[in-house]
């Protein structure tokens, strides 16, 4: 056996000595390299974790303020058409009100029109009277060489508006 | 002409054994290629993670990378319970095999040295490297640490440590050996207790196939890595044995090994991972509850 271990070069004291630089790297190794190096890989890989959860968290805040956005804009669409509506509604009514005013006072004008017109047909109709009876006095009293009396005056007046009125 | 006895490879690096330096009952020249290897390793790593981004820079990122794609590996093999506890030394065991076979490629391991073949240097030659005639054979002052059947053996000598310490962290005293001795396969009733003497033997058998698990592993790596070296080195020598003087035996010696350079990066990964993945194995095997084998 010690012939064989001999042939190999297997030594106690050089084994001894390859254990101790075995272990020690194994030491040295997961003190310096493993450990800090899997400590950042995991602090990395929370990180990113992190991240994705704060990503998703970011996406559902805004999926919900586009869905706010989306109920605002839906809710002024509905009040600015409530209001076109109204306004739609009052400018008809006032449409309305102010085309019943103007009928209104476009009748008013015609009717005083029609007054002013019927008071100088009047007015127009007495001077033509005054006019013609005045005529028919000169001429009578011209064609009978009498002056006339207020009672015959009178007469004659009556009797030519009643033909003029005819 | 040249003696067909010239043909005969030369064993690399100073022989099996690995010889003793500066006339040190311990100090040799593989031990020597270890402490380098192991500086190496750890300047690298020291400078790669001593001062630690979130977003890393090259050497840091170059570490990262290696310890993300080993410690997947090995969770992947061993799982996510036990990964934290056997990635440190599974890990080690990969990159201090790794960087000690590829070690032995440099030009200059196995071929500058003293004795013989070189200009006597200062230092001293145990009575091992001594020919009959007494005069001191070739030692090479660079032999790689996996070249040496101490290294590989104090290697499986420390995971079965760590095994052992995991085993029973896991399972317990008891239910380790509850794990090699106890009935497989989920068994009840009598069927059990008929077929306890098999599971006895069973046992026995699994105690003895662990005992030599550190020689299975050590000798592996050992004979692949030195059948290595020695393969280079006789490609390299190969010229002048047959005969070839000057230039001619300059350009053999570059031409007829490098072919095998190639197939000897291959075989240091590949030792490196056999290695490290049957450890991960014997983890495994050794951390499984019953309960979830049998699922």
């Amino acid at each position: 056996m010690s012939d064989i271990l001999k042939t190999f070069g297997l030594d106690l004291p050089k084994f001894i000595a390859q254990v101790i630089i075995v272990l020690l790297v194994y030491a040295i190794l997961s003190k310096y390299a493993f450990g800090p190096v899997l400590a950042m890989l995991e602090a990395r890989r929370r990180r990113i974790a992190e991240g994705e959860s704060n990503l998703v968290a970011v996406k559902a805040e805004m999926d919900r303020a586009e869905e706010r956005v989306r109920e605002m804009l839906a809710k002024a669409n509905a009040d600015a058409e409530r209001l076109i509506a109204e306004a739609r509604d009052s400018a008809e009514a006032v449409r309305v009100q102010k085309s019943q005013e103007a009928i209104k006072e476009a009748q008013q004008i015609l009717e005083k029109a029609r007054e002013a017109s019927r008071l100088e047909h009047e007015s127009a109709m007495n001077e033509l009277k005054r006019d013609f009876g005045r005529l028919v006095i000169d001429a009578t009293s011209k064609v009978t060489g009498k002056v006339l009396d207020d009672k015959d005056q009178k007469r004659i007046n009556d009797e030519a508006f009643g033909q003029v009125a005819l | 002409m040249f003696m067909t006895d010239s043909l005969l490879p030369m064993l690399a690096a100073g022989g099996i054994g690995a010889p003793s330096l500066l006339e040190s009952d311990w100090f040799t020249n593989s031990i020597f290629v270890a402490i380098v290897v192991t500086s190496a390793i750890l300047l690298f790593t020291r400078m790669a993670t001593k001062r630690m981004e979130l977003i890393p820079d090259g050497k840091q990122n170059f570490v990262e990378l290696v310890i993300e794609f080993l410690y997947g590996q090995v969770e992947g093999i061993v799982g996510k319970h036990v990964a934290p506890k056997a990635f440190p030394l599974l890990a080690t065991i990969f990159i201090f095999i790794l960087a000690s076979n590829w070690f032995g490629l440099i030009p200059g391991v196995g071929t500058i040295g003293f004795g013989e073949k070189s200009t006597p240097m200062s230092v001293h030659v145990d009575s091992a490297h001594v020919d009959a005639a007494g005069h001191a054979t070739f030692v090479p002052l660079l032999r790689p640490a996996t070249a040496d059947l101490n290294m590989t053996l104090a290697l499986a000598v420390v995971f079965m440590g760590v095994w052992v310490y995991l085993s029973i962290a896991e399972l317990g005293v008891w239910g380790t050996i509850l794990h090699i001795f106890g009935p497989k396969g989920g068994l009840q009733g009598m069927l059990k207790y008929l077929l306890m003497p098999i599971f006895i033997f069973v046992g026995l058998i699994e105690v003895l196939s662990i005992a030599f698990r550190p020689m299975s592993l050590s000798l592996r790596l050992f004979g692949n890595i030195f059948a290595g070296e020695t393969l280079l080195h006789t490609m390299g020598e190969l010229g002048e044995k047959l005969g070839l003087h000057g230039w001619a035996a300059f350009l053999t010696s570059v031409v007829f090994p490098l072919p095998f350079y190639f197939m000897e990066l291959l075989v240091g990964v590949l030792q490196a991972t056999v290695f490290s993945l049957l450890c991960a194995v014997y983890i495994k095997l050794a951390t499984t509850h019953d309960e979830e084998a049998h699922r």
